[in-house]
């Protein structure tokens, strides 16, 4: 009898503190009744600030919807999107990474097709393949476009006595010298084994004649094989003597404060680093070029690829107000405010980016441009050959492979998944 | 006789009393069973019949059978990929155990010895372990930069420059120097446990050994390590597990991929990638939880064995 009396107490005790629980949240959800909540997951905690601007323009907009961005860190953000998409209790709306990220995310079949949003259609198509599932229909709203570039110190140069290198030769000559002077010709890390094919996207640009060699690779009639590919390897190779001592155990955050304390000549990488270059050290007198020719006077194109989308989650209780957002963002609006507070390029047409470097980015872009041939055609397998490619460059920089094995292993991870098209 | 013939009469009494209160520790121990099964039990049935399953991206698609498990051992890059994780894992094991066993030991020794400030250096060689891994990875970070580390600081200030490395990019270097971080970690409690054995022996032991002639070295090898054998086979044991699911540590230093070129990769970071690492373009969650499997019977084996062995070696002693 008094065992009964304990139970009976006990779960009249647990029952009450999840009613008591209940009940303050239904009273809750009742004041907010005419509020709709959407929650954006994203991967820039650094673009929080800026993302409360562009909310509360939207807010003012559109009363009764409020708007939360959720940034999480960019290296655990696939982790955490796949556990929320998969309980089916996620957000409304979420960045996608670009190209394999969105198409494998899209054909699981967690979004909503876009094609219809206003304003997505007067964005390039090129971008928009950047977002698109398997079945062809968009699924996200570019953001952005991002450019692998040289950064150049104009002070050193111009101290030195070197003019900024057009050609590769050019670029192997005014390293040299640097490097004569003490200088680090180019800050690069080689830790993060990505750093390295974003490097060769560069580097590889013009080495394998930039977008005719991929419409090759992509119709089957070359391979990695390809003699011009092999000699964006060899590029890669005899550039190594001039990257920082020991590279390959230095970080990026390294490598960037060798260029911003004006200790190294060049830094390749995105053009997103700008920003915290301009954090650091907003008096560094730097310049961009967008890859070097083959001989003088040749073609320098941009390497140039859309870095994350935003598309709508299926599940989302709010469709109708997180396609509104989607609007929002594919405005000429945000995209003029995206570019003036985050100097970034943005993929919205008929944006003017108001920051001079920004604006040459773009200049530069439009004039000339070939993908990041790697991340837009080469992302895909398990483990994907792009991570295989970076791999086996980190192997080539410790002597664990030679360049023809670089271009074997990637080859061979490509042979797993490639259908010519 | 009377007395047994009170206890007996009042035996229904005292059960009853305390019948309510037993239960009642039963109801205590439901949350905690509770979170057990929630977040140990689930996740391990959940990671079996993953295994079974082909996914497209992050959905369940078809029953594969042992699939996964066939083209984890067999299918390049897999088997390759794995064959070099868990022979890292095993050397981990080895470098770690043999540091952490000989230093410890001589350390507790010294400790359990006669002499001063012997709770002052307890609690130094313990200050690690009360770091969270994460913080440790990064501050051995920091201290091995090969631009600007503390590590090849010192050695250029003292004029050994000529050993100064890049320790965590060179191939050669990068593992043993993380087995060496972590055995730094777990010096400190592989002490306490020593040190927890040391004192459990009886000092008229020691005393009749010294009697019967035994000095230093014999008196450690013949008495203090078979009397503390039950403290190493706990410590053998838990650097085992921990050197099989060792993953913080090497993520903090050498990232996901385990490198440089793959020279770090053990089979938790391999797991991670696996399962996670290729969200954006993967059909691996099948094959990650095979791994995960695999490692779980690795782990369960081994301590069994392992196990087995030193039971078998106190009973013989």
């Amino acid at each position: 009898m008094k065992r009964c009396l304990i139970y009976f107490i006990t779960i009249l005790f647990v029952s009450s503190i999840f009613l008591a629980g209940c009940s303050s949240s239904s009273s809750d959800s009742e004041k907010k009744v005419n509020k709709v909540e959407l929650t954006i997951y994203s991967w820039r905690p650094e673009d929080k600030a800026a993302y409360e601007k562009f909310i509360d323009e939207f807010e003012k907009e559109n009363r009764g919807v409020e708007v939360k961005f959720k940034p999480f860190k960019s290296t655990e953000y696939g982790t955490i999107l796949t556990n929320a998409l998969s309980s089916g209790k996620g957000p409304d709306i979420i960045q996608l990474r670009p190209y394999q990220g969105a198409t494998t995310i899209a054909d699981s079949g967690y979004l909503l097709p876009l094609d219809n949003v206003k304003g997505l259609t007067d964005i390039p198509k090129e971008y928009l393949d950047a977002a698109k599932g398997s079945d062809g229909k968009v699924y996200g709203v570019p953001l952005t476009l991002n450019s692998a570039v040289i950064f150049y110190n104009t002070q050193l140069f111009k101290e030195n006595g070197l003019e900024p290198p057009k050609t590769w030769d050019q670029l192997l000559q005014v390293s040299k010298e640097f490097q004569s002077k003490d200088i680090v010709p180019i800050a690069q890390s080689g830790k993060a084994s990505y750093l390295l094919s974003l490097t060769h996207s560069v580097i590889g640009a013009t080495t394998y004649d930039g977008n005719q060699f991929v419409e090759e690779f992509l119709t089957g009639e070359v391979n990695l094989h390809d003699p011009r590919f092999v000699e964006s390897i060899k590029r890669m190779k005899e550039l190594e003597p001039f990257f920082p001592k020991d590279f390959v155990a230095i970080e990026d955050k390294d490598a960037q404060a060798l260029f911003y304390t004006g200790k190294a000549a060049m830094y390749i990488n995105g053009d997103y680093r700008l920003e915290s270059f301009e954090q650091n050290n907003p008096d560094l007198p730097i310049d961009v070029l967008p890859s070097v020719a083959n001989t003088e006077g040749g073609d320098t194109p941009s390497v140039t690829w859309v870095d994350g989308s935003y598309g709508v989650v299926k599940a989302s209780k709010h469709q109708k107000e997180a396609l509104k957002f989607i609007e929002f963002l594919a405005s000429k609006k945000f995209g003029q405010m995206f570019s003036d507070e985050l100097n970034r390029m943005s993929a919205i047409p008929g944006v003017t980016p108001k920051h001079l470097l920004v604006k040459k980015l773009t200049e530069m872009s439009e004039k000339s441009n070939t993908p990041y041939f790697m991340l837009v055609h080469l992302g895909d397998g398990s483990p994907t050959t792009k991570t295989t490619f970076e791999n086996a460059l980190q192997g080539m920089y410790i002597d664990k492979l030679t360049a023809d094995d670089v271009i074997e292993e990637t080859q061979k991870s490509l042979d797993k998944w490639f259908k010519k098209q | 006789m009377n007395e047994q013939k009170k206890d007996v009469k009042y035996m229904p009494a005292i059960r009853k009393a305390r019948y309510p209160r037993k239960h009642l520790v039963h109801l205590f121990l439901m949350p905690a069973l509770f979170f057990y099964i929630v977040f140990q039990i689930y996740p391990i049935l959940s990671a079996f019949l993953n295994s079974f399953f082909s996914f497209k991206g992050m959905h369940k698609d078809s029953f594969i059978g042992l699939e996964n498990f066939v083209r984890l051992f067999t299918e390049s890059p897999f088997k390759e990929t794995f064959n070099n994780a868990f022979w890292h894992n095993i050397i981990f094991f080895i470098g770690t155990v043999l540091t952490k066993l000989i230093v410890a030991f001589i350390l507790a020794l010294i400790i359990n010895s006669k002499i001063k400030g012997k709770e002052f250096f307890k609690t130094v060689l313990f200050v690690p372990k009360l770091l969270s891994v994460i913080v440790v990875g990064f501050l051995f970070s920091l201290i091995l930069n090969p631009t600007y580390g503390a590590l090849n600081t010192f050695l250029k200030i003292i004029g050994l420059e000529s050993l100064a490395q890049p320790w965590l990019g060179d191939p050669d270097t990068a593992l043993y120097t993380i087995i060496l971080v972590n055995s730094w970690y777990g010096l400190g409690f592989a002490i306490l446990i020593f040190l927890a054995g040391l004192q459990a022996i009886p000092e008229d032991i020691f005393e009749a050994a010294k009697m019967d002639g035994a000095k230093g070295l014999t008196m450690i090898l013949k008495i203090t390590i078979p009397m503390i054998m039950p403290a190493i086979m706990i410590e053998t044991i838990l650097t085992f597990i921990g050197s099989f699911e060792t993953f913080e540590l090497i993520f903090a230093m050498q990232g996901s991929s385990g490198g440089p070129y793959y020279s770090t990769d053990v089979l938790a970071t391999y797991f991670y990638r696996l399962a996670f690492g290729t969200v954006d373009g993967g059909e691996a969650i099948g094959l990650g939880s095979a791994l995960a499997v695999v490692l779980f019977l690795i782990i369960a084996a081994a301590t069994a064995i392992i196990l087995f062995f030193f039971k078998k070696r106190e009973f013989e002693q």
